[in-house]
């Protein structure tokens, strides 16, 4: 009977990924709701294989118009019916939107992540049923074998394939012609062809939609394969957990062979050719070519050495050619289409295209199929659309768990076998993982030498006792157990490993941790050295993420609970042991805390800042005395700069008991809390309170004291007779613009401007049209305070985009209320005068390759120049140190203007140790809190002699109980902070946040999760077992 | 063969284009250290500790399995080869529990002489090592998994020379065990202790009880000397360690036809089972009781009593030498050895052992090789990993798992058929072969080779002297009975006026003769053996026979010469 003909085609994903959605669900219902509305005859229902985009499935695709929807239910299928197959409307609500900007795309071909993708091996998959031959057949399957069994040699077919550049996509890279060739002219009649389909790194998913997806296309691939080689015999290795790819595989093999295309006399040719599933147990080893071999013929599943390679003795020591699915998909396209239109895309000596299954921390997950040579940043932030919940791109995997990982400078590295082997990566067969900066790199190469490790057939000892040794140490290192010699053996394993061990399997296994070891070194360090987990994921090394996040490492849990009992003096002291300014940290902090809280996986992070605020605020009327000793050290310290890392620095040192003098050049003490952030940020009321204590500690603050001017570092440590230096001079020279015009009236460097107002400099700007340059805190600042002081227009120009912008993305959504207008993608070329300023000329910018951060760079556009009326320009576009004030005998500097310094903060010259931003650049207020602690730490340890560690440990953490339950918060919201209107606060230096009332902080602190208690369950754990 | 020029350490070398590296190595005396080789086993490359650098290879290869090819360039103590090979050793070190000075292998290890050979003075990783089961299940031997480093020669040895398959690896990776069966204990296991395990074990991991702690070669504390062993007809080549006149340890003998190296239990470790009380002294029955005697008195008394016998035979178990064999020929004419007599057919050429390697069907008819020729049967049953199929006509418990078909005699016609498709069939055949085995086997007449499973260790040597199995009367005057060291009771005897029991050890027999004179032991004796394929082997005594103890032969040489015989 024939088919009617449909008016429509309703495509729904039948891929795992979309199965796992519920997929199945939709088309059963899509198929009632079509049969109840009577549509059945007009609208045909299709189960195809993956389309890719996992991420956002289960998808359906609505032919002719080709109307992609996603993430959809067995609910919206009436919905769908009714608007789009009856009414012929698009349901806006199931389109793809665009992630920053959330517009509706609701078009296949345009949706962004199948832009930059040309599929070759994933052709058919996503839009045929993978059960139907018929559909295979229509998109010109089979139509290759028939050219290469009628029309040419197998001579031909291997020179086409040859030609073509065709390298194994199982992860060599061998090129496949070439094998095709070895194995047909090694002598012997007896010949067997093999497929690897035994994918099995986590994560990887690529062959296993194709077998799902197209499973013809593997069987045709591999019939050319035999034709060309002389074998009769054939073998798809195929994982046992697979199930669905082994059924259709199944009824593909069944329908090949009913339709004459596999068996005996092919097309009626004299080929004949038989194919067999095998199905494997899942070990990963299997699939080395030797160990799959072993694993066909019954035997346990272990490699053998090499030579004799499987074209001279393969399976049951015949002839054999393997190659991986990827590879054989790859062959009828090639041969019909020719070599030279496959050659075309790709690389000089990696042609075609790559599949991957991009995972991990990225937006859109799923598989891809790209041209070789694009650069991994391409594939990462456009077919993958970026790092999910703007967080910061750390490393991508590649390769599987034998490959490696590389980090955001290498995004520029093209996509190919020999640019990701020499960055210490591999191509692999086709896993892409991407992570994020809350992945913990020695975590992650531990991670993947766990299941390798697990994965070693147990042969050759370099792998099946290297990897183990190699695991027990970074286990050891992840517990905080490590030692520093344990790189160097981690290293010389890595290499025993590659030199030695038998197979792949082996040799390959240290790739993730060679990577992350060229890589994220410091990473290891730290753990080693500090004790500390960067990325807070290592569970024995943090406490709890808000710890461990907070540069100073202040113990958020138990102040936080403190504060929920309502015992804020002790929450306040418990504070101060870490950072001595919680009432300017309540106000400025960017709360690195908050962007790690876990309850903000749930709903919203805990409002760490705010409460802290509300706490101090509480007690603001009650003076701090720090207690020091009594007894004093005989040695005198220096601390050169009163902003938050010399008053730290000073305040510890005193509290050690030294006698300490600051040195301030201006005519009061707090650095740019005092001359950098606003008054309506960070009232000078609040700040004096936090100084007045850190005087009372008996620090000596001499204001209007300039280094350089008033003395120099030698009368310091000679005539002064001080015996330790910490220099925190800040970082407050603004960096030029570079552009014509710089030096025109109206230019205000954003520093010198902030400076001034603060001072109470009179700075008028009344009716003027202000610009300014750049992306920072520090020009957020400057746009704002711009405002308040009357400018009739403020203009913010950066650039890159918003995503891309240090500033905290409160101040810039604050400003933007206020009324700033921002322009992104833009970079001033020239300030136009003369005299005074009339304007300023800005170049449009597109972002190009990634920069050594990861992100990517601007680069102009030519010809796009357009000019904005302007009286002010103000450069913000960032500072650095300014080392005149050294005279010349500064100890050694970094090319950004920074001192060189030992992780114990020491700079080249005994006795001098450096802090805050002269060391970090431009940072916030708790960053140079913390390496003003560490400082203070160094400089005892250097005058004591003693080995200083980290200062994050240098007080114990206490256990506090957990006063409420935690199921009573399970549903609360975090508490919005009340505010000035926006109209009314633009005007005016009054501070723009209010802080919490005592009962709305109480309950906010509640909505704490305590991570430190399970931590301290974990470690007890531990300890009892370890015992 | 062709050869092909290769270079090693610098040094040109003409080798065969077929060899490995090693081999090549090996042939111009150039030590390349091994662990998991072992020149009786497949190479598996496992190891690493045989790696070398060859030029234009991008890792280091393992020199038991590569190949070696025309103007190949060889290092085999280049730095970077040191470097793996001293990773591989501490690697191993850290493994498991290779603390020597408490091993029974200490000095005869050869992972602790290659320590020695690299150098390592400490060791380099942490030892998390947990202590793991020592296997004692068995009676002979122990595998203690904490000396293992899994290099497979037993497993190997198991496969590929006794071809029994009990011993495997379970589990991956770090977790890797040498487990027998599917982790059955040892001793529960289907192993068949041939020992061949321990034989090829590098380390102190499979440990013989009765040699343990006896002595090493490593001080010269052991001396070697080879024989054959006469616990069946296979007569297999052993090499005998012994010390201040006792035997310590036997082994196969690698180079010995017919078992290379494989031996069975009873070779191996039944003697030293031995338990039982010597006879050193002659011994004469008077007033009705056994007292000790002189040589003199105890060879008269016999030599007078046979001399006065109108009928006198003489019965031996198999175990004696041809030497013996001859003497006693010579001085009885009606004389046999205690085993059951094997048919000879009257068709077919006659094969050897050997001759199941190229089997590709094998027929046994009326034999047991499974319990009185193991070693035949594990040669049956390795021809069978190698594609030949076994027909069985009667039964035999040990290789009927394996056979594809078994049939009583009255059937043996279908098995003989599907045995006569075959290209070079071998049939054995034993003292229970029936009628219609022997009439079927006939197809077989001009294809098959035919080797006739005799009983009893000496059997062939002792029917080419004219003593074949006893068959002689019920009763006779005078017996002369030689039980020698047989740890087989000695069967239903002839009744005797009078006995003389030439004895190695006290027995009911001794108990009951009129006469006991002493016989060497196995290891004590010299002299030769002939084995079922007719392979005639000297061997030389091993230890030295407690005093007054003399020849095997030489009681009945006396005794001839006292009765005036030549």
């Amino acid at each position: 009977m024939a088919e009617p003909l449909y008016r429509a085609n309703v495509l729904v994903c039948g891929g795992t990924g979309c199965t796992a959605s519920g997929s199945l669900a939709v088309r059963q219902a899509m198929a009632e709701e079509l049969k109840r509305r009577g549509l059945a005859d007009e609208v045909r229902l299709v189960e195809t294989g993956c389309r890719g985009f996992c991420a956002m499935g289960p998808v359906m695709i609505i032919y002719p118009e080709g109307i992609f929807y996603c993430q959809v239910t067995a609910a919206d299928v009436p919905t769908i019916v009714e608007e789009t197959l009856v009414k012929g409307r698009v349901v806006q609500r199931l389109t793809y939107q665009e992630p920053l900007t959330h517009k509706a795309i609701p078009f296949y071909k345009d949706i962004p992540f199948y832009g930059k993708q040309y599929r070759i091996a994933l052709r058919n998959c996503g839009l045929i049923d993978p059960e139907n031959i018929d559909e295979y057949i229509a998109r010109d399957g089979y139509a290759a074998l028939a050219k290469a069994l009628s029309e040419m040699t197998p001579e031909q077919v291997i020179d086409t394939v040859k030609r073509a550049g065709l390298r194994g996509r199982g992860g060599a890279g061998f090129p496949v012609g070439m094998k095709w060739e070895l194995c047909r002219k090694s002598p012997g009649s007896e010949k067997y062809l093999l497929c690897n389909a035994d994918e099995g790194d986590p994560g990887a998913f690529m062959d296993r939609s194709i077998l799902e997806g197209d499973p013809h296309s593997l069987v045709e691939g591999m019939i050319i394969a035999s034709y060309a080689i002389g074998c009769h015999e054939g073998y798809i290795y195929c994982r046992a957990e697979y199930p669905l790819a082994i059924q259709r595989l199944k009824i593909a093999i069944r329908q090949a062979e009913e339709y004459g295309l596999l068996g005996d006399n092919i097309l009626g040719s004299n080929h004949s050719f038989r194919l067999h599933i095998k199905e494997g147990a899942g070990a990963f080893v299997c699939g080395e070519e030797t160990a799959l071999m072993a694993s066909v013929e019954g035997r346990r599943g272990e490699p053998r050495p090499r030579p004799p390679y499987p074209a001279v003795a393969g399976l049951w020591n015949k002839p054999s050619n393997i190659n991986n699915v990827k590879s054989y998909v790859n062959v009828p396209p090639i041969i019909l289409r020719g070599a030279e239109w496959f050659a075309e895309r790709g690389t000089e000596r990696s042609k075609g295209t790559a599949v991957f299954a991009l995972t991990g921390k990225v937006n859109n997950t799923g598989l891809v199929e790209v041209p070789m040579g694009i650069t991994l940043g391409e594939i990462i932030f456009d077919v993958g659309g970026g790092i999910p919940k703007g967080k910061k791109f750390k490393a991508v995997q590649t390769g599987g768990p034998l490959g490696g990982c590389l980090p955001a400078s290498q995004l520029n590295t093209p996509v190919d076998y020999e640019s990701l082997t020499a960055a210490g990566a591999t191509m692999g067969s086709g896993g892409m993982i991407v992570a994020d900066e809350d992945t913990c790199m020695v975590e992650l190469a531990k991670f993947f030498l766990t299941f390798a490790q697990a994965e070693s057939c147990g042969k050759c000892v370099p792998c099946r006792v290297g990897g183990k040794r190699m695991l027990e140490i970074l286990t050891r290192i992840c517990a905080g157990k490590g030692k520093l010699e344990d790189i160097e053996t981690v290293q010389a394993l890595a290499e025993g490993m590659n030199n030695g061990a038998l197979c792949a399997l082996g040799q390959l296994t240290p790739g993730p941790v060679k990577a992350t070891l060229r890589y994220f070194l410091d990473e290891y360090k730290a753990h080693i050295e500090d004790k500390y987990c960067p990325a807070g994921v290592c569970k024995a090394l943090v406490r709890a993420r808000c710890i461990n996040a907070c540069p100073a490492g202040v113990d958020v849990p138990s102040y936080v609970s403190m504060i929920a009992q309502g015992r804020y003096a002790e929450g306040l002291a418990i504070h101060r042991e870490r950072n001595p300014f919680a009432l300017a940290c309540g106000r400025v902090c960017p709360a690195f805390c908050e962007e790690k809280c876990r309850r903000g996986d749930i709903d919203q992070p805990v409002a760490v800042r705010q409460l802290k605020r509300f706490m101090a605020d509480h007690e603001a009327d009650i003076p701090w005395t720090p207690k020091v000793p009594e007894k004093k050290w005989p040695e005198k310290v220096a601390v050169v700069g009163g902003g938050p890392a010399g008053l730290t620095a000073a305040l510890r040192l005193a509290e050690r008991g030294y006698t300490v003098t600051v040195f301030e050049a201006a005519p009061k003490p707090g650095g740019w809390m005092q001359y950098g952030i606003p008054e309506y940020r960070l009232p000078k009321a609040a700040l004096q309170k936090e100084i007045d204590a850190i005087a009372r500690a008996g620090v000596e603050i001499r204001t209007n004291t300039a280094l350089g001017r008033d003395f120099t570092l030698d009368d310091l440590t000679g005539k002064m007779g001080y015996k330790a230096v910490v220099l925190a001079i800040g970082a407050q020279r603004s960096r030029r613009l570079g552009v014509p015009g710089e030096d025109l009236k109206g230019v205000m460097h954003a520093t010198d401007f902030l400076r001034d107002v603060a001072m109470g400099k009179p700075v008028d700007l009344t009716g003027k049209k202000v610009v300014v340059v750049g992306g920072g805190n520090t020009a957020i600042d400057a746009a704002r305070t711009a405002l308040r002081l009357g400018a009739s227009a403020v203009h913010v120009v950066y650039r890159r985009t918003r995503a891309e912008m240090p500033a905290q993305g409160t101040e810039v959504a604050e400003a933007a209320e206020e009324g700033v207008q921002f322009h992104f993608l833009v970079n001033p070329s020239r300030i136009l005068g003369p005299g005074y300023i009339t304007g300023i000329e800005l170049v449009a910018q597109e972002l190009g390759e990634f920069d050594e951060g990861g992100r990517r760079r601007p680069k102009p556009i030519e010809g796009s120049g357009f000019v904005i009326a302007a009286d002010v320009v103000v450069p913000a576009i960032g500072q650095g140190t300014d080392l005149s004030c050294l005279n010349g005998d500064a100890p050694e500097t970094n090319r950004d203007s920074t001192f060189k310094v030992d992780s114990l903060l020491a700079t080249s010259r005994p006795g001098v140790f450096a802090a805050g931003d002269a060391v970090l650049g431009p940072a916030t207020v708790i960053e140079a809190v913390a390496q003003g602690n560490q400082a203070a730490l160094a400089v005892d340890a250097y005058l004591r002699g003693y080995k200083a560690g980290n200062a994050r440990r240098m007080t114990e953490y206490r256990t506090t109980d957990l006063s409420y339950k935690l199921e009573d918060y399970a549903e609360a919201h975090r508490a919005e902070m009340p505010a000035r209107d926006p109209d009314e606060r633009a005007h005016t230096f009054e501070e723009i946040e209010l802080g919490f009332d005592e009962e709305t902080a109480r309950a906010e602190a509640c909505r704490c999760l305590r991570c430190d208690l399970e931590y301290e369950e974990f470690m007890a754990k531990q300890e009892a077992d370890e015992g | 063969m062709a050869m092909v020029r290769i270079t090693i350490n610098g040094r040109e070398l003409n080798v065969d284009a077929g060899s490995t590296v090693l081999q090549a190595a090996q042939q111009a005396g150039i030590d390349i250290p091994t662990l998991c080789h072992h020149p009786a086993l497949q190479d598996i490359g496992a190891c690493r500790m045989c790696l070398v650098e060859v030029a234009k290879q991008r890792a280091l290869q393992p020199a038991c399995t590569f190949p070696v090819s025309e103007g190949m360039d060889v290092q085999t103590e280049s730095p970077k080869v040191v470097a793996a090979r001293k990773f591989v050793l501490e690697l191993l070190f850290s493994e498991r529990n290779h603390y020597c000075m408490f091993c029974q292998m200490s000095g005869d290890c050869e992972l602790q002489a290659l320590a020695y050979r690299y150098g390592l003075d400490h060791w380099t990783y942490e030892r998390p090592h947990e202590p793991l089961p020592v296997d004692g299940s068995r009676r002979y031997f122990m595998l203690d998994h904490n000396r293992c480093i899994l290099c497979r020669r037993c497993v190997r040895a198991c496969e590929e020379i006794s071809a029994n398959h009990t011993l495997g690896e379970r589990l991956r990776g770090a977790k890797t065990m040498v487990s027998a069966d599917l982790d059955a204990a040892f001793g529960q296991s289907t192993c068949v202790s041939c020992g061949t395990c321990l034989q090829v074990c590098p380390t102190g991991a499979l440990i013989e009880r009765y040699s343990a702690y006896r002595g090493r070669d490593a001080n010269h504390e052991l001396q070697h000397t080879p024989s054959v062993c006469a616990a069946c007809p296979v007569g297999c080549g052993i090499d005998v360690a012994h010390r201040a006149n006792h035997v310590v340890r036997i082994s196969g003998d690698w180079d010995a036809e017919p078992n290379h190296g494989l031996l069975c239990v009873a070779g191996r470790f039944e003697p030293f089972d031995e338990v039982r009380e010597r006879v050193t002294r002659p011994m004469v029955r008077r007033n009705g009781a056994l007292v000790e005697a002189d040589w003199e008195a105890a060879l008269g008394a016999a030599a007078e009593a046979l001399k006065k016998a109108r009928s006198k035979a003489a019965i031996a178990t198999a175990r004696a030498t041809n030497e013996t064999f001859q003497a006693m020929a010579a001085l009885f004419e009606t004389a046999g050895i205690w085993e059951r007599p094997v048919p000879k057919l009257e068709y077919g050429e006659a094969g050897a052992l050997s001759d199941l390697d190229g089997a590709d069907a094998i027929v046994v008819a009326g034999a047991t090789p499974g319990t009185r020729q193991r070693v035949v049967a594990y040669r049956i049953r390795r021809a069978l990993d190698h594609g030949a199929r076994l027909f069985l006509i009667g039964s035999d418990e040990y290789l009927a798992p394996h056979a594809t078909l078994a049939v009583a005699d009255a059937e043996a016609e279908k098995a003989v058929r599907m045995a006569a498709g075959a290209a070079s069939p071998v049939v054995l055949y034993g003292a229970d072969l029936g009628p219609g085995a022997r009439a079927a086997l006939r197809q077989l007449a001009e294809k098959a080779r035919f080797i006739r499973l005799v009983e009893g260790a000496n059997a062939a040597g002792a029917a080419a002297e004219g003593v074949g199995a006893w068959n002689g009367t019920a009763e006779v005057e005078a017996l002369y009975v030689l039980a020698g060291d047989d740890p087989a009771e000695a069967p239903a005897l002839p009744k005797a006026g009078f006995r003389i029991v030439q004895a190695a050890f006290k027995s009911a027999l001794t108990a009951g003769a009129d006469v006991v004179l002493p016989s060497p032991t196995w290891a004590e004796r010299q002299g030769h053996l002939t084995n079922l394929e007719g392979r005639v082997r000297p061997f030389d005594a091993i230890l030295s026979a407690p005093e007054g103890v003399p020849a095997e032969w030489q009681p009945l040489v006396s005794l001839a010469e006292r009765m005036g015989k030549k």
